[in-house]
């Protein structure tokens, strides 16, 4: 938030600047209300029409048919899919596997953000571009990339990691085909790869912390620690939430790592198989477009329920800070 | 320290320009196909396949002529990662209609994949004036590539799942033959006597099996077991015997015999590097270690229940349904699938027995080492059970590899492995079948 | 996202409040125990950070027949660029990172036009059905596009769009966030300079033209690069509606295509080098604005 209403305060100021006009008395009326505003909504509309409220309202449509990938046309099936999709255990499984995935990514995706963000912000300023550059650059590395170097790295025998362990006299793990280790194994990848982004969020708002509140908290004999958990966090409160927000429902759309990383087969007992991923397949491998549809709605319920207590919890703390 | 930047926006400078520029360029492409064939003139002839092992490279050889001797022809390949990805793009680029005109699929999966539906027939006339019919391919293939009548697939091989040895290390553990052969045995002890002997020779393993993909050897020994499985209305299958199949599978990783964790790409690489010096897998492999200039044979799977039976399916080729009908483009497809039928001896060169009877009954085949050391195992081939939900990389077979993966690293037991694999065949059976 | 219906506390008031830093000389960071200590550490943590790349790329230097040798080494012995030439000769990472350019360059581009005009037609602009509208498109932030790959999957279908560019651009130009975060800056514009345009006769296009958007500089940038970047490593959408590998973009050609010589490390970490190059090389270059950008995007 703070860097971007910095830099809409930075815009706005040049407005200030060249004499603001005397406001008018009486303003000619409230904008009057014209049909060239539509035109301009018009295109973004068509799309948000086409690409977002139309697949939304079919799709709903398509889970009480059978629709097929494999045919035209469909039958109305009723309630059929929804009932099958209750009484699925591979659903739930998906949708706890993902659930799991969430509670074991979250954390670390915060904390060790922020431990990035507080130690790049106090080293000396010429390891602030090393240190920025080492932290953000996974993230923009594609998907399959950073899936085919860990990937390669999980491998016993021969990859880095197990050879990290072997060397240090651990025994090796079998990473990727063991269903207890496969699913840490992915969110140690996604830690890896996504870590940088909500580090990039805490370091703007951490410099955004003036620094004469802590040199003020320094002479009132405040030592680092309580500088820390009595002024840092406190005002990082809202930058938190946010990014706890972001992170809880980008993990729980997790998919293209999980996919990849077990070469779309789910992993040993389905063990990485996250929702979307058991959406993909049960519509494209296979072929149920209506039933996949079906799932897609629950899942849809999920994020959208979890957002908004998110969001409930987020705003109320905001207003009480 | 503090960074509240008072910018000023940026100039439209070069940047813009050059991002406008590519963006009017973008535009302009977008409407055409992709961006480098837009002006090419000849026929494009897109080609889908799922070859990525050591098969891939004889295959990519035979494009090499095949491209030499078709100048008019703008032929595109593509290969996709074996299994469930190979399939689920091939469903949704047929569903899309405009994605391959030819592809190559498991027999065992075009009733699951939409014969009439995703799959169009295959033109009998077009493919008997290149000389392909019933008689001159394997004529239990071509049958099982008929549905309701009609002709769906075009056989090119059938393969399966066998024995590599590693010369060298087993010579060192005494198991070869005076001829520089692996010795055959019989039963199951005979067998882990052999892995044993070979282990102390590795010092780590006496084989490597794809332990994330164990359906094979489960369905290999089921089967020399005389195991049946049958989806008439209910599932139908032998649990003694498929205890005692799992079973094996456990013991091998257990007594480490066999690494607990093995994955498709690694099991090859745990037998090029020496770790194992048996391997299972299958026959595709061979040009892998063939390049790689490796000293190694390949039997049968070995008898380990009364048989020397094998785990295989057989590759053929199909047309993808058209959204729009465009027979120049069948008929390109139908010329190109004949003409790898025909040169097929390089492809028997990756491992697999071509379909394409007069290139079987040559020289040449005969004259293939290690392919003759198998050869026979290949006529007897063991497919997957028979329902829309079987078959290479289908849910079947996916269920199994999942729940039957545990069984070697010993997270799961045999008995716990085989009510999952019942629970789970039994929810396919109820699943309403979408082709 | 609802920064701006808040009042901004006391670290955040920065322009009204006491004289930054930046008034009093600047004083001279002089290395403190503390200061050494975090040093340290930051730098341990990107060393195990860079490890991975390293890794990767130490890996695409080594002959294929090293890259599986146990005891694993981490230098190769034979360096060698044999598995960049094979990436590159097979050709079809060429063919990727242009469709990557094309799709994102479609997707900005297109973004950056459609949000505009949406996010003006809101700020600046009353017309029967705005409230109504505006909430439609604030409580589409909300839908997770994700959840909805099967739908979207079928109705392309039905449309013909699959396997097209504009198949795949397309739906990643609906981000309703985007309308939202620029809409919110174009409220803080004084609504003085875009009456006083219209005074003079300006249309509605000439004002958004001429006034909002040469004022809008940072937040386009903002919405720009982060459109971008989402765009260029999108792999759930792209994936799913590409079969065809000749239109397929970097992520989802890594990630589906193989190559047909069974797996080569080598040449499987060469081409993730290669295809994550772009990318890191823009990000080197416009280290600052990227960071920006993200930064303003993602807060929203």
């Amino acid at each position: 938030m703070s860097p971007s209403t910095a830099t809409g305060r930075a815009a706005g100021a040049p407005a200030a600047a060249p004499a603001p006009r005397p406001a008018r008395p009486a303003r000619p009326g409230r904008r009057r209300a014209s049909l060239a505003g539509l035109w301009f909504v018009l295109p973004f509309a068509a799309l948000f029409a086409v690409f977002l409220v139309w697949p939304m309202l079919a799709g709903l449509w398509t889970s009480f048919t059978d629709r097929s990938l494999a045919s035209p046309g469909a039958d109305f099936v009723g309630l059929a899919n929804w009932r099958e999709m209750l009484g699925d255990s591979a659903v739930w499984q998906s949708l706890w596997t993902t659930l799991v995935f969430t509670a074991i990514s979250t954390p670390p995706l915060v904390a060790i953000a922020l431990a990035m963000a507080l130690l790049t912000n106090r080293a000396a300023a010429g390891l602030g571009w090393f240190l920025r550059l080492s932290y953000f650059a996974p993230f923009l590395l594609p998907v399959a990339v950073v899936a085919l170097i860990w990937e390669w790295m999980y491998q016993p025998g021969f990859g880095m990691v197990n050879g990290l362990l072997t060397a240090a006299g651990l025994a090796e793990v079998a990473w990727l085909t063991d269903q207890n280790t496969v699913l840490a194994a992915i969110a140690i990848t996604t830690v890896w790869w996504t870590v940088g982004f909500n580090f990039l969020l805490y370091l703007a708002a951490l410099q955004g912390i003036p620094s004469y509140v802590y040199e003020a908290a320094a002479l009132d004999g405040a030592g680092p620690w309580q500088r820390f958990t009595r002024i840092t966090l406190p005002l990082l409160r809202r930058t938190t939430g946010l990014i706890v927000l972001l992170q809880i429902v980008a993990s729980l759309k997790l998919f293209d790592q999980a996919y990849i990383m077990t070469n779309g087969s789910g992993g040993p007992g389905y063990a990485a198989r996250p929702a979307i991923g058991y959406i993909f397949e049960a519509g494209f491998t296979g072929l149920r477009v209506g039933y996949a549809s079906a799932i897609s709605y629950l899942l849809f319920a999920v994020i959208v329920a979890v957002s908004l207590v998110q969001f409930r919890l987020f705003s109320r703390k905001g207003e009480t800070a | 320290m503090r960074t509240t930047h008072p910018t000023a926006p940026p100039a439209p400078g070069r940047r813009a320009f050059l991002a406008g520029g590519l963006a009017a360029l973008g535009l302009g492409l977008a409407g055409c196909g992709p961006a480098d064939t837009v002006l090419s003139g000849r026929r494009r002839l897109r080609q889908w396949n799922l070859f990525t092992g050591g098969d891939g490279a004889r295959m990519v050889q035979m494009h090499e002529d095949y491209r030499r001797e078709h100048p008019d022809i703008d032929f595109e390949p593509a290969t996709f990662l074996w299994g469930n990805p190979f399939y689920t793009k091939f469903a949704m680029g047929a569903a899309g209609g405009r994605a391959f005109d030819i592809a190559t699929l498991h027999v065992s999966r075009i009733r699951g994949m939409g014969a009439g539906t995703l799959i169009d027939p295959v033109p009998t006339d077009l493919l008997a004036e290149h000389g392909i019919t019933r008689d001159t391919v394997l004529a239990n293939v071509w049958d099982k590539c008929t549905v309701d009548g009609e002709l769906y697939a075009i056989p090119l091989d059938t393969h399966l799942v066998v024995t590599y040895y590693n010369r060298e290390v087993c010579e060192r553990a005494g198991v070869l033959q005076a001829d520089g052969t692996l010795t055959p045995t019989s039963g199951e002890d005979a067998f882990f006597d052999v892995l044993a002997a070979v282990r102390e020779v590795t010092g780590q393993y006496g084989i490597a099996m794809d332990t994330t993909q164990p359906w094979r050897q489960f369905w290999s020994l089921y089967r020399q077991l005389g195991g049946e499985m049958t989806f008439d209305g209910d599932l139908v299958m032998d649990d003694d015997k498929a205890l005692r199949s799992l079973d094996f599978l456990r013991r091998v990783s257990a007594e480490g015999l066999a690494p607990k964790a093995s994955d498709a790409p690694g099991t090859p690489a745990n037998f090029q590097n020496g770790i194992c010096g048996l391997m299972w897998a299958g026959n595709w492999e061979i040009a892998t270690f063939a390049d790689a200039g490796m000293d190694f044979g390949m039997r049968p799977f070995p008898d380990v229940y009364g048989a020397e039976l094998g785990q295989g399916d057989s590759h053929c080729f199909v047309l993808p349904h058209r959204r729009a009908p465009d027979d120049a483009a069948v008929a390109a497809a139908v010329e190109y699938a004949a003409w790898m039928l025909k040169h097929s001896i390089t492809w028997a060169g990756g491992g697999h027995t071509p379909a394409y009877l007069p290139v079987t009954r040559g020289d040449d085949y005969a004259a293939l080492e290690p392919q003759s050391e198998y050869r026979h195992a290949a006529a007897d081939v063991q497919f997957d059970p028979e329902a829309w939900f079987s078959g290479s990389a289908a849910p079947l077979q996916n269920e199994a590899n999942a729940v039957m993966s545990g069984v070697h690293n010993g997270s799961v037991t045999p008995e716990t492995a085989l009510e999952l694999f019942k629970a789970a065949a039994r929810k396919l059976l109820d699943t309403p079948e979408p082709v | 996202m609802s920064a701006a219906t808040r009042t901004p506390r006391p670290p955040r008031t920065a322009p009204t409040g006491p004289p930054p830093a930046a008034a009093r000389p600047r004083r001279l960071p002089r290395p403190t125990p503390g200061g050494v200590l975090a040093a340290v550490l930051g730098v341990f943590l990107a060393v195990v950070w860079l490890m991975p790349l390293v890794w990767a790329v130490l890996t695409s230097l080594k002959p294929e027949a090293e890259t599986t040798a146990v005891p694993l080494r981490w230098l190769p012995l034979e360096p060698t660029f044999a598995a960049y030439q094979a990436v590159i000769e097979r050709g079809d990472l060429q063919r990727w990172l242009l469709n990557s350019v094309v799709v994102s360059v479609l997707v900005t581009a297109l973004t950056l036009v459609v949000c505009v005009l949406a996010a003006y037609a809101f700020s600046k602009t009353e017309f029967p059905g705005r409230a109504w509208l505006f909430a439609l498109f604030v409580a589409g932030i909300l839908v997770p596009p994700q959840a909805l790959i099967v739908p979207l999957f079928d109705q392309m279908s039905v449309l013909g769009m699959v396997d097209t560019y504009w198949g795949v651009a397309l739906p990643q130009v609906v981000a309703p966030v985007m309308v939202f975060i620029l809409k919110r800056f174009f409220d803080a514009i004084p609504r003085d300079y875009e009456e006083a345009a219209r005074l003079d006769g300006a249309g509605h296009l000439r004002v958004l033209w001429s006034v909002v958007v040469p004022m809008s500089g940072p937040v386009l940038a903002a919405v720009g690069i982060f459109t971008f970047v989402q765009a260029w490593n999108n792999f759930l959408w792209p994936f799913v509606a590409t079969a065809d590998p000749a239109l397929m973009t970097v992520p989802v050609g890594l990630g589906t295509v193989q190559g047909s010589y069974g797996i080569q490390y080598a040449q499987e970490m060469a081409a993730a080098v290669l295809g994550a190059l772009p990318l890191v090389a823009v990000f080197l270059l416009f280290q600052r604005h990227v960071v920006r950008g993200v930064t303003d995007a993602g807060l929203k």
